[in-house]
């Protein structure tokens, strides 16, 4: 049997190992036309802040793809007939699979700004090696960047060009810093901190025009209220998308939609072909969900090589959790923490001294979500409580329980108990807790 | 990616093996060759008035360990437990490594080192030595070495000392803060630890234990006797001088702060040996590791920390002397040194398969 795997992502990675840890005579093929060996992507930022080198962002020593018997192949595959279980690779040879797994991962998406189409140098995504090296190779020759997106990747470029010592400025659409996630209050914090490290941060801000200088450098960017901030780099991190564009072109393309579309055992419209990880899309009650974070194509990917080793699998959403750093601030959420959620009630304090802040939200008597700033939290404590439909007195009351911090510098919770106990009362005082 | 700027781009030579590491490492080796095999230092020690080279030495070091304890300090101030732990590194070596021994030297008493125990400091237990201690002396000798040291590694782990105490520890996590990432993290690496550090262990053990017999049997076995004193000056040549000096001290700008820590400290061998059986652990929060592998780079010991991590292991690694700077810089938060009463293995696996039943349940035939 040859499995045949196109990306060597988390995804695709966990599941060659899966797939050796369950099959040991199998013929196992990881391809990616991005790298020779798999490489941490969360990791990017610190590459091009000097701090590792591309070869430390190697998450495995490479003797153990001989040992697991992996077969690693570099290159892009440019077609996929389903029919013939075959792949014509960029380099013109062809490779037969009789299982094929998609775990192609995202790309930067392409915006259309006005003007951005006369840039032919300095503007930059920040999810591939290839734009990694880009963006190295700019930063040399610039003073000034504009960053475009108020998400994750956004703030870790920021840091990369602030490390850089150049002026940045930082450019987010919505009113307050990722809405998606983070409360007005927990955004100021955020805000705070970053513009603290020397960064322009605008808010409320969308890009009307790029301006090139005649050599095709990226000269500024004009937004919507009429500002023009000159740079010599943009740094685009509107969002990522499935990488799927190749896949529309060849023989036997699979049903796609924003990505590749799978059953929740991962199958795709194609007989012995699956996907997984960031480009895999699954619908779950009428709506379409694309999951992009490292964990999810870490479990997609175990999850895929088993239903590929024929085991019924079924991916059910399970309870959300993910985490990221804004330079200095630490962030864990986990469960449901939009800061808009239609009847739910919630508790948000900031912890005196520090900037941090704990954020917990109940509907119905039990905790849904959990959002924690600029301390140390153990998310799979409150996965617990949210799957035991806690409530808040308990979560509050069982607080030490889930702290992570360093020993000697575990946040004081008395301050935390405290605040609960006023917000209670005022709430029982008014009859509707805000 | 190198910074911008000739400052940068030296702090990035001296740290990634460049010309600047190669001439300081030429350097230190020579301060070493010149301090442990002639007299040069002698001269300048007694022009400013210090009583030998060794005091000299000392000085010099305590005042790396200060200087870089203040970095250090700064650095990783919003960290309380690195905050705590540099205090008490700079603590002890300020008072028990430098001033309690020259305090005791002026009332004349023996020079005694209260920071150092057998095997590290190998005349502690050398009969012709300890026996001609006063009776406190002696018995601190004794009972540090074969009674606290271990039962500290087994409440607190091999912390307490390597990375707390200890003066080579503190020397490697002050001033040679900017180098640890040097240390190899390669499995070969590993490999070569073990056999080396354990090599060391037996050698100060049966040099020890000759020792005690050679001084028992005293003229009567002459030929042991000097059998004996041969193996002392040559363990003294290569193991205290060329391999905690010379080695340990010298490459730092090649290969991290921690060779001799980590490759032949018969001392750090047994508390490694001690902290396999007891509590100390490191415990991985579960699955929240993105495998950016900065706490496998920043380790001095060089433990691929992050093969445990993104492994969901908790683990034990006899070498891990507990500094801490794994949990520092990880980003995610998901390391936490603990003194845990479960006990936690020393090999990680590849990945972490979930159980199949909570997963998926086996079904016989083919897919769809
Ligand atoms: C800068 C950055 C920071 C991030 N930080 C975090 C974080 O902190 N936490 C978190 O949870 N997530 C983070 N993410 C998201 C996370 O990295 C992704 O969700 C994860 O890497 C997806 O893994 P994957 O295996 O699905 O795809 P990928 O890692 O994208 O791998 C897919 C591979 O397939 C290759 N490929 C695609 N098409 C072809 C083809 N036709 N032929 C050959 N090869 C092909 C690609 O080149 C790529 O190498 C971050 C992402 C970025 C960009
Ligand atoms: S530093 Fe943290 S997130 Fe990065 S590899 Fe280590 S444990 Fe994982």
């Amino acid at each position: 049997m040859r499995y045949v795997i196109i990306g060597n992502g988390v995804a695709g990675v966990t599941a060659a190992f899966t797939l050796r840890a369950r099959d040991a005579a199998a013929e196992i093929l990881l391809l990616s036309g991005e790298s020779d060996y798999f490489f941490s992507r969360t990791a990017l930022m610190y590459a091009f802040m000097d701090r590792m080198s591309l070869r430390d962002l190697e998450p495995y020593e490479r003797h153990v793809y001989a040992e697991q018997n992996i077969r690693l192949v570099r290159d892009w595959v440019t077609n996929l007939d389903a029919s013939r279980r075959l792949l014509t690779l960029q380099s013109g040879s062809s490779l037969a699979y009789d299982r094929l797994l998609l775990a192609t991962g995202s790309l930067g998406d392409a915006p259309d700004w006005p003007g951005l189409d006369h840039v032919r140098e300095g503007a930059v995504h920040f999810v591939t090696l290839q734009d990694l090296q880009r963006a190295e190779s700019l930063a040399r020759t610039t003073r000034e960047a504009v960053v475009v997106g108020g998400g994750l990747i956004g703030v870790e470029l920021v840091e990369c060009l602030v490390y850089h010592r150049q002026k940045v400025t930082f450019l987010v659409r919505a009113p307050w810093y990722w809405p998606g996630a983070l409360a007005r209050e927990e955004a100021e914090i955020v805000s705070e901190h970053i513009r603290r490290h020397g960064v322009d941060l605008r808010m409320d801000e969308e890009v009307a025009e790029v301006l090139a200088a005649p050599e095709g450098r990226v000269r500024a960017v004009r937004t919507k209220s009429g500002h023009e901030y000159s740079c010599q780099l943009l740094g685009i991190a509107i969002g990522v998308s499935p990488q799927i564009a190749w896949l529309r072109g060849v023989k036997t393309p699979p049903s796609l939609g924003r990505g590749i579309q799978v059953s929740s055992s991962f199958q795709t419209s194609l007989e012995n072909v699956w996907a997984t990880g960031d480009c895999a899309e699954f619908s779950a009650n009428g709506q379409s969900l694309v999951e992009q974070i490292w964990y999810s194509a870490r479990r997609q990917g175990e999850l895929a090589a088993l239903a590929m080793l024929g085991h019924q699998v079924r991916y059910d959403l399970p309870i959300f959790y993910n985490s990221a750093k804004f330079f200095e601030i630490e962030y864990t959420a986990t469960g449901e923490i939009s800061p808009s959620l239609p009847g739910a009630q919630t508790f948000f304090c900031r912890l005196p001294g520090r900037e941090a802040s704990v954020r917990i939200t109940e509907r119905a008597g039990s905790i849904i979500g959990v959002n924690m700033l600029g301390a140390r939290w153990d998310h799979s404590i409150f996965e617990r409580w949210i799957a035991e439909q806690r409530d808040m007195d308990y979560a509050i009351s069982h607080l030490a329980e889930a702290q992570f911090d360093v020993e000697f510098g575990r946040v004081d919770l008395a301050s935390v108990s405290g605040a609960y106990r006023e917000w209670r009362a005022r709430s029982a005082g008014t009859g509707s807790p805000s | 990616m190198v910074r911008k700027g000739k400052s940068a781009w030296l702090l990035h030579d001296l740290t990634h093996r460049g010309p600047t590491a190669w001439l300081l490492t030429a350097l230190l080796v020579a301060f070493y060759l010149l301090l442990y095999f002639t007299h040069f230092f002698t001269p300048v020690a007694h022009s400013l008035g210090l009583s030998s080279k060794w005091t000299l030495y000392g000085l010099l070091y305590t005042l790396a360990i200060l200087a870089g304890g203040v970095h250090v300090l700064r650095k990783y101030r919003h960290n309380r437990y690195q905050v705590v732990r540099t205090s008490v590194v700079m603590f002890v070596q300020v008072v028990f490594a430098f001033s309690i021994p020259e305090i005791l030297q002026f009332f004349h008493q023996p020079e005694y080192y209260f920071s150092y125990f057998w095997p590290l400091k190998f005349d502690d237990l050398n009969p012709s030595v300890v026996f001609h201690l006063p009776l406190f002396y002696a018995l601190y000798s004794f009972l540090g070495a074969l009674l606290l040291a271990p039962f500290l590694g087994v409440v607190f782990g091999k912390r307490w000392y390597c990375s707390w105490v200890c003066g080579c520890g503190g020397l490697a996590n002050t001033a040679g803060d900017g180098l640890r990432h040097l240390t190899s993290k390669s499995s070969r690496a590993w490999k070569f630890e073990k056999i080396s550090i354990h090599a060391v262990l037996a050698v100060s053990v049966l040099l020890t234990a000759l020792l005690f017999v050679s001084y028992g049997l005293g003229s009567r076995a002459p030929a042991l006797a000097r059998f004996t004193y041969n193996f002392q000056t040559v363990y003294a040549f290569l193991v205290v001088a060329t391999l905690s000096g010379v080695v340990g001290a010298g490459l730092y700008p090649l290969g991290g702060t921690r060779i001799w820590c980590r490759n032949f400290c018969p001392m750090a061998a047994v508390l490694g040996l001690v902290q396999k059986l007891g509590r100390f652990r490191i415990t991985v929060k579960p699955n929240m590791c993105i495998s950016c592998g900065l706490c496998s780079k920043y380790c001095e010991m060089g433990i691929d920390v992050r093969a445990y991590a993104q492994a969901n292991q908790s683990f034990t690694r006899a070498s891990c002397v507990g500094c801490g700077l794994c949990a520092e810089v990880c980003p995610r938060g998901v390391l936490r040194l603990e003194n845990a009463r479960s006990h936690a293995p020393q090999r990680a696996s590849l990945v972490q398969i979930a159980p199949l039943a909570s997963a998926a349940s086996p079904s016989p035939g083919r897919p769809r």
